[in-house]
């Protein structure tokens, strides 16, 4: 079990180590910061001394040293367009995209598993093949092209749903949440639902082709063979074998879901890390940029050395086997 | 009402700010946020019409940005340096403080050296009190229109600004914790800010001791960024908004049509260009036909810029690109500019037959292969407008490359070079004198002399130089008005560049909603009626 521990956390880090200087680097392509602060009109001489100030001339290498052993002192430097802490931007808008991927990753597996289920135990029905047929259109669509739609649909022609923003918020410590006020869990439906759209059909798919292979496994027959209700064989028998992967995909898919609110948030203006990445790029606001990708690197790393770790959690033959090594 | 009107009645009342239960608030978007509420660390458009609400200016501007009373009741040309102005007694900050002529040359002194605003008062020296309503504001030699310049310099508090460690314009870069001026406000405009919330939202109540008290009845207001186009004009249509700025061209006309809903228009301070190389022997990124590079500069020759200027129909472009919103130009000026001449605004008339012969006599009678850089974002259809002129010229037979760049790239090809032989830009005066325009955009790139700083395709004149060598020291009207029509003239006949259009900005909003359209983009809160 460690062996396997400290492979996945050196593995982990030569990820985030690659991103981190991919990420350097991508800052230097996108524009000068220069230009973007100073716009068009400031004199050269304004523009030499800021260049001076925020070290853009040292060499690569000295820069990215720096920014490395910064960020290893939590110190993620100061945004060129919020002249803010780049840590108090992201303590300010990280609840808001928490709050927006968990939603959606809780309705992607409380809509997606029932649904992957039925479709599977009634794998032969009309309704299943229809329902089928749907979790094609869901896994295709465009994000942004369901969320101007549900805007269409609940805020312009119903009037049920705010268009925009996170509703009003409640401090609950450092962090703000939306999910205590009204306004705030209507501004978060449509978000979800955008967000989680996709990951519905897929969850349903994947759930349904597990499903269908456990439901033709001996054990699932010898269930049925007692004499168990139908009802507790696909539940208690056969669901939770095809659990394991449903976890570790939605795991990952977690990673997929931060990054996807990137879009969302854009459609919605939620405002959150995915918002506030698309204004540093139009900004060119290196501090912002760099950071946000770190953040987004360690995060995709650590959910998938949380998942690897849930795996071994949950499926007990892999245990057995690491006691094996172990011993 | 309709189950429909009355659900987003019902979702209006949750939006409202905590308040009293009978006040008028103003809800209104944009596309982009109010980057910060310290009025001395940006030149950003859209942020300086939210600080404008908070903050007073020396000199006022009206509706019709012609200048007015602002904190400045009275300004006269003292001496050849000296602009003298008498303050408004009795003006108080939103703290109850008194403002005084002590605040304002702080303020003078304050934002000249922000980096952002040095083409704007790089020339003034020295802001002095004279006595406690007046100060003399002292420039480096005459300066004619320094009047109108105050219509952007802002009024802070220096009390307050030494109390809360802000003296100077926040700097860029600097380590540490946040400068108190980027979230907090102390001016002594018709609203006080409650709560600025970056990116989210910011807003206002009125300021009840405000010195001319607007006809408006709005008590609150909130300014939201809402960037997704299709979703702000939603909020609107859902009635989550009362009012919103930067309107889709695509959504005017189904806002119009939406009872109950209204759009109202003004004439962008800006101008719409295509520059071309006048300095360069070899242009940048021009080839023959064959695609070999052209070792020459065909868009410094003056036929070559007819043609182009004959060729490129802008009557057309603005009629289909910007649907009819847009203003055809003709000089290097627009409606609302002080010093633009109508009588010389009168567009070359587009004639393919004529263009073709000046491109022979230049030379190039099969025409040439050039790259056109087009910035793809900050100014309205652009991307559009580029592919609409490499059409155009390709009937004189001028093959056009169209290169679409972010606005951070663009910028940086600008700034760090001007490395770029044709292109499209956006032009204004930066205190909305035609002077800054001829000055800036115009004249002979000269580092000494602060001239020409957006003259990004080095366009070179010294007819023309001498007219502004002459303009920035003329006070009388009536020789300002020659030079100006001598200038705009000699741009015209030189082809200084294509002329395109003026934009419009475009609101929509309730038809409940009545406010005045102002080509600053600015939404005085204070006049701001709702019903």
């Amino acid at each position: 079990m460690l062996a396997f521990l400290s492979a996945r956390l050196a593995h982990a880090l030569l990820v985030v180590v690659v991103v981190s200087l991919l990420a350097f680097v991508l800052g230097d392509l996108i524009g000068d910061p220069v230009a973007s602060i100073l716009g068009l009109e400031a004199t050269a001489a304004d523009r030499a001394a800021l260049r001076l100030r925020l070290h853009l001339d040292d060499p690569f290498v000295v820069r990215y040293l720096r920014f490395i052993s910064r960020i290893m002192a939590g110190d993620f430097g100061v945004s060129y367009g919020a002249q803010r802490p780049v840590a108090d931007l992201f303590a300010e808008r990280l609840p808001a995209t928490a709050e927006l991927a968990l939603a959606a990753l809780a309705l992607s597996l409380s809509v997606g598993v029932p649904l992957g289920v039925y479709a599977a135990v009634h794998h032969r029905g009309t309704a299943a093949r229809i329902l089928m047929t749907l979790s094609i259109f869901g896994v295709s669509l465009p994000t942004f092209v369901v969320g101007i739609l549900l805007i269409f649909c609940f805020s312009l022609g119903l009037g049920w749903l705010p268009s925009f923003g996170r509703g009003e918020v409640v401090r609950v410590g450092s962090w703000t949440t939306g999910l205590l006020t009204v306004s705030g869990l209507k501004s978060l439906v449509m978000p979800a639902i955008a967000l989680a759209i996709g990951q519905i059909a897929l969850v349903a798919r994947l759930a349904r082709a597990e499903m269908l292979g456990v439901l033709k496994s001996d054990y699932i027959r010898f269930a049925r063979a007692r004499g168990l209700k139908d009802r507790a064989v696909n539940f208690s028998h056969a669901l939770r074998n095809t659990l394991i992967p449903i976890i570790t995909v939605s795991g990952i898919q977690l990673g997929y879901l931060v990054a996807f609110a990137v879009v969302v948030e854009q459609v919605f203006q939620w405002p959150g890390m995915g918002l506030l990445f698309l204004q540093a790029l139009g900004q060119t606001d290196l501090p912002v940029i760099s950071a946000f990708l770190m953040v987004a690197a360690v995060l995709f790393v650590a959910i998938n050395l949380i998942v690897d770790l849930l795996y071994a959690a949950a499926d007990p033959r892999l245990r057995i086997k690491s006691l094996a090594v172990r011993s | 009402m309709s189950l429909f009107q009355r659900t987003a009645a019902a979702l209006a009342a949750l939006f409202l700010l905590a308040g009293p239960a009978d006040a008028t608030t103003l809800r209104y978007g944009g596309a982009t946020p109010a980057l910060t509420m310290d009025p001395h660390s940006t030149n950003d458009f859209v942020t300086a019409a939210v600080n404008r609400q908070i903050y007073d200016s020396v000199v006022g501007i009206d509706d019709r940005m012609e200048l007015t009373q602002g904190l400045a009741v009275e300004w006269t040309f003292q001496a050849p340096e000296t602009w003298r102005f008498k303050l408004r007694p009795g003006v108080k900050f939103h703290d109850g403080t008194p403002m005084t002529a002590e605040d304002v040359a702080f303020s003078v002194q304050r934002q000249k050296v922000s980096p952002l605003y040095r083409a704007l008062f790089g020339t003034v020296k020295d802001a002095i009190r004279i006595d406690d309503t007046t100060v003399d504001v002292i420039s480096n030699g005459p300066d004619p229109i320094l009047p109108r310049k105050m219509t952007k310099l802002f009024v802070m508090s220096k009390a307050w600004s030494t109390a809360n460690n802000v003296e100077k314009v926040p700097d860029l870069g600097a380590q540490g914790t946040e400068a108190y001026s980027l979230r907090h406000a102390n001016g002594t405009g018709p609203m006080k800010l409650v709560v600025h919330e970056p990116g989210r939202r910011t807003a206002f109540a009125r300021n009840r001791d405000y010195w001319a008290p607007g006809a408006g009845n709005v008590d609150e207001a909130v300014y939201t960024t809402i960037g997704a186009a299709p979703t702000r004009v939603a909020a609107l249509l859902s009635g989550e908004l009362d009012l919103i700025s930067d309107m889709p061209l695509q959504d005017i006309e189904r806002v119009k049509a939406t009872p109950n809903f209204k759009v109202q228009q003004a004439p962008q301070q800006l101008y719409m260009h295509i520059e071309m190389d006048g300095t360069r022997d070899v242009a940048l990124d021009i080839f023959d036909k064959a695609g070999q590079p052209l070792k020459a500069n065909p868009l410094k020759d003056v036929r070559v810029r007819r043609a182009f200027a004959h060729a490129i129909d802008a009557k057309l472009i603005v009629e289909r690109v910007m649907r009819g919103h847009g203003i055809v130009i003709g000089t290097g000026a627009a409606e609302g500019f002080a010093g633009y001449q109508k009588d010389l605004d009168v567009r070359w008339p587009t004639d393919i037959a004529l263009a073709k012969s000046l491109l022979t006599q230049a030379g190039y009678p099969d025409g040439f292969i050039v790259q056109l850089n087009c910035p793809l974002e900050r100014y309205t259809n652009t991307e559009e407008i580029c592919r609409a002129t490499a059409s155009m010229l390709a009937r004189i037979g001028v093959e056009v490359r169209v290169k679409g760049m972010v606005w951070p790239e663009f910028a940086r090809m600008l700034v760090n070079g001007p490395n770029s032989s044709f292109h499209l830009i956006g032009g204004s005066g930066n205190s909305g004198d035609l002077q800054d325009a001829f000055v800036s955009i115009m004249a002979t790139r000269d580092r000494d002399k602060g001239r020409g700083g957006t003259n990004w395709a080095m366009w070179t004149n010294a007819e023309f130089d001498a007219v502004v060598d002459e303009l920035v020291k003329t006070v009388d009207p009536a020789r300002r008005t020659e030079l100006y029509r001598k200038g705009l003239t000699i741009g015209r006949d030189m082809v200084h560049s294509i002329y395109l259009h003026q934009p419009v900005l475009t609101w929509g909003m309730k038809q409940s909603v009545t406010m005045a359209a102002r080509a600053d983009s600015a939404i005085m809160l204070h006049t701001v009626v709702m019903k």
